[in-house]
């Protein structure tokens, strides 16, 4: 289907969208919320995005970044997408408006299996400005909550102002088919902060639920990735079961340009989603 | 004992007396004329060393990437006069301390490999001197007065033809001893000074800022223009801006480790015939 | 009883191509370097270089290409995808390596999304090759599995003569067969003796070499930064190889307009991977040269069951400081089991 429509037009045109809200998450993150101008690339979209994919936004003139659909398969009239400004796109995307146009190419890469999760309890983990991805994921779960058992979410930034999506923290923590953890770096607590002060790995060993019938979702840092999949390994997960999102700089997203493999893995094809297993199981020096 | 044994036997002496911890000299390559750089860090392997005419290379550019010199040990490295030039420009221009560099210095003439007596780059400086008064290569001259001969329409076809073939390999860039910087200017993009596109546009930008960069830098080792893939003359470039810091400024190139860069000083006397 | 084509006859080939609409490139001289650049006559022609320098490669994925041209309106954008015009193309005097790293990229432009700026310039030519009686110390095709005279890649091959008045014409496919046809009558039946193929020695054991490269443990092994601890970083052995294929995306305009483009880029370079966080999965030049060997005859084949190389030898023959994939497939060969 997505080659389909890409074949009879050029793989590197992106859709034009229109910026109908922004939202300041964070100091220098920000999240952008987009709906199609073209109703055929809305179809397309609609009939292609599953959670997990990423897209590559852009503005003419300056270039294209990859981030992920941060919004959930269950909401697609529009995407969302949450980025840091740091390089020359995203300081350019940081400074639109609503009611400007920037451009968006995918939804490419694999996606989260959650047909998969149905019926078992999830484990959602993600650190720092690696909440967007998971966060779509969590949605996709929400919005179908009967299909899933106990939810338990586990987030973390260095500091509480570095916490991202702080009026969906609210609602997660209001619900009480919902459990919330919060964690912050020792240091980044305020003095009202009443959650945890500490790093994901150790708190999670804390509050995680059993790794019986439970799926791990995982997003961070290549560090706190690190140390979490140990943490998970401690408390008895199989790395199968743990399910994470590996990124790397992408230029085409389409598996053509070069640069985003990890050993013979291509990021842009075969991922962004992977099992821990997978994970593994690559060359860890090429990560 | 010819140069080459003489010069086995040295560097087998720096790194068994642990003066050096690494010998930078040629080896054998993969054609009988060809040499390539070897790193050699045992005495054992110093058998693998060769010193012929066919050394051209200037190994200078590998003493500063990768934080070689930043331990504080020694490295040998065999250097031709404008190797040595270089090494006194990284060292006037605060990139290396050339207490560190131990050269084993060497001349090419007449097809063969000769000796240069001296150690320390400080002790060339006779030499690096009587360079300066015999002037700047005849040879590079003569073609050079081609193109000065040209109009200016004419020498603009000349180098948007040789421009055209670049391709943005960097790799006279990559062989310059000068081109030392972390970050290239064509790799900064916030903001995009330069053109990445190696379209002819983009490849004159490209070709005219690493010119001008080199400007009073170069020391004609001639690198670039060899490892240029698609046989731009750069030498006649560099070239020119070396017979300018000549003339203009009485400035050649890597004359002593505290020669002052030429485009970062100010002098009272300085001519100021570009001022418009 | 087979057709030749004599060197004497090649101008009123070149005529007829012309008049059937397609451009003729074939390997010339221009400006102290050889490629392959439009012809109009056989003495134009370069055909007695073992190879040129620059590759075919150039005319199907050139080194800067507009993608799509954008303009930037009040609350609104346009843009439009910018394809190659569509020029018949003829390829005369190609050499079997250079012919095969197209078959070979073929996989990588087509694989899933077909990328159409290759594909369409892939569309309009044809190949003539011609198989190689001399090869020079860098050539390395007999080390990949290739030869002399494979015709992968190409759709006529023309095979020297002895007594050198010209080539005995093999067409390989369709469109090789449609393109005789248009020079039938330059053509002539004769049963002259073709001259024998350039002997290219081997020069490692592909076999062994695959299979070290497909062992895990091998991948932190110390040859890495053995034999690339002299690579400078440039891009120049990606640059002039006919089968990589990697690029970078750029824009190039004001704030009103202005064109994408697609440009060659290369492993070699440290900004190729780095992250806008700082972070570089491959941070040193011999991370970067093993990747470049793994592509080629390891993750290629584990993708498309080929190896990403050719032969033709230009990572070494131009290379500033004689580097290559040779030596460093040579290093594993003679590695001890």
């Amino acid at each position: 289907m997505t080659q389909d429509r890409y074949n009879s037009s050029s793989i590197y045109n992106p859709f034009p969208m229109r910026v109908v809200a922004k939202r300041e998450e964070a100091p220098g993150v920000r999240t952008l919320k987009l709906e199609f101008v073209n109703q055929e690339d809305h179809e397309f979209f609609t009939s292609n995005y599953r959670t997990g994919m990423f897209g590559l936004y852009g503005i003419f003139g300056e270039g294209e970044s990859t981030f992920c659909v941060a919004s959930p398969e269950t909401r697609k009239d529009y995407i969302e997408c949450t980025f840091r400004q740091s390089g020359r796109v995203t300081t350019t995307l940081a400074g639109v408006d609503p009611g400007d146009i920037v451009t968006f190419r995918g939804p490419y890469g694999n996606r989260f299996p959650i047909e998969k999760f149905e019926g078992k309890n999830l484990l959602f983990i993600a650190g720092g400005i690696a909440l967007p991805p998971t966060r779509s994921v969590i949605w996709s779960c929400l919005d179908q909550r009967d299909k899933f058992r106990d939810v338990t979410i586990v987030y973390g930034a260095r500091t509480v102002a570095d916490l991202v999506y702080k009026h969906e923290l609210d609602e997660w923590k209001r619900r009480d088919d919902v459990k919330l953890v919060l964690t912050v770096d020792p240091g980044g607590e305020t003095p009202d902060w009443q959650d945890h002060v500490g790093f994901v790995p150790s708190v999670l060993e804390q509050v995680a639920p059993s790794p019986d019938n439970t799926i791990a979702v995982l997003c961070g840092p290549p560090i706190m990735i690190k140390f979490t999949l140990n943490a998970l390994g401690k408390l008895g997960f199989s790395e199968a079961d743990v399910y994470t999102t590996l990124e790397n700089r992408m230029k085409c997203g389409v598996g053509k340009c070069g640069r985003c493999n990890v050993g013979s893995v291509y990021i842009c094809k075969e991922g962004p989603v992977f099992t821990a297993a997978e994970v593994q199981a690559m060359p860890q020096h090429d990560l | 004992m010819g140069i080459q044994e003489q010069y086995r036997t040295d560097a087998a002496n720096l790194l068994d007396s642990g003066a050096v911890k690494l010998v930078i000299g040629y080896g054998e390559g993969s054609t009988p004329e060809r040499r390539r750089p070897i790193f050699i860090r045992s005495a054992e392997e110093v058998g693998r060393l060769v010193l012929d005419a066919n050394c051209i290379a200037n190994l200078s550019a590998y003493l500063v990437p990768e934080g070689l010199l930043s331990d504080g040990k020694s490295v040998a490295v065999f250097l031709k006069p404008d190797g040595i030039r270089s090494v006194n420009i990284l060292a006037a221009e605060a990139q290396l301390n050339p207490e560190q560099v131990v050269i084993l210095g060497f001349n090419i003439d007449a097809g063969l490999a000769n000796p240069l007596p001296g150690r320390k780059a400080n002790e060339f400086a006779p030499l690096l001197a009587s360079l300066k008064s015999a002037g700047l290569s005849t040879d590079l001259q003569r073609e050079a007065d081609r193109l000065e001969q040209m109009t200016a329409v004419e020498r603009f076809e000349y180098w948007k033809e040789q421009f055209s073939k670049c391709i943005k390999c960097y790799a006279c860039r990559q062989v310059c001893p000068m081109c030392y910087c972390r970050r290239c200017i064509v790799d900064v993009n916030q903001p995009q000074w330069v053109n990445t596109s190696s379209h002819t546009l983009g490849n004159f930008e490209w070709n005219i800022i690493r010119a001008y960069h080199l400007a009073g830098r170069c020391v004609a080792c001639g690198g670039c223009d060899r490892a240029c893939p698609v046989n731009i003359p750069l030498r006649l470039l560099n070239h020119r801006m070396s017979k300018e810091a000549l003339d203009t400024f009485d400035h050649f190139a890597g004359e002593s480790a505290d020669q002052k860069p030429v485009l970062a000083t100010f002098r009272q006397d300085d001519p100021e015939t570009f001022i418009l | 009883m087979t057709r030749i084509l004599l060197h004497s006859r090649v101008d009123d080939c070149l005529s007829a191509w012309r008049s059937a609409g397609f451009r003729v490139l074939a390997p010339s001289k221009r400006n102290d370097l050889t490629r392959f650049d439009e012809v109009h006559a056989a003495s134009d022609m370069a055909l007695d270089l073992v190879l040129p320098e620059r590759t075919i490669k150039d005319h199907f994925f050139p080194q800067t290409e507009p993608l799509l041209n954008y303009r930037i309106k009040k609350q609104a954008i346009e843009s439009d995808e910018m394809l190659p015009p569509q020029q018949k193309r003829i390829f005369f005097g190609v050499r079997p390596c250079d012919a095969s790293g197209l078959e070979i990229d073929d996989a990588l432009f087509g694989w899933d999304y077909k990328d159409r700026y290759w594909f369409s310039r892939r569309e309009n030519s044809v190949i003539i090759t011609i198989a190689c009686t001399r090869a020079d110390d860098f050539c390395m095709c007999t080390s990949v599995q290739l030869s002399p005279d494979s015709t992968k890649g190409s759709d006529v091959m023309l095979h020297p003569l002895k007594d050198g008045r010209g080539w005995r014409v093999v067409t390989l496919t369709d469109r090789g067969k449609e393109l005789a046809e248009t020079i039938a009558s330059m053509l002539q039946e004769d049963a002259s003796e073709t001259a024998p193929a350039a002997s290219v020695p081997v020069k490692f054991d592909l076999d062994k070499v695959t299979s070290w490269l497909a062992d895990p443990s091998n991948f932190e092994s110390h040859l890495w930064k053995e034999v690339s601890q002299r690579c400078i970083g440039c891009g120049s052995c990606t640059f002039l190889c006919p089968t990589c294929h990697c690029f970078d995306i750029q824009d190039e305009g004001d704030t009103y307009s202005g064109i994408r483009r697609k440009n060659w880029d290369s492993c070699s370079f440290a900004m190729f991977t780095m992250h806008t966080s700082g972070h570089n999965p491959r941070n040193t030049q011999s991370t970067r040269w093993r990747q470049r060997i793994m592509h080629k005859f390891n993750y290629y084949q584990g993708k498309f069951g080929v190896n990403s190389c050719s032969g033709c030898g230009r990572c070494t023959r131009q290379c500033p400081v004689d580097m290559g994939i040779t030596e460093t497939l040579q290093e594993i060969t003679n590695l001890p089991r």
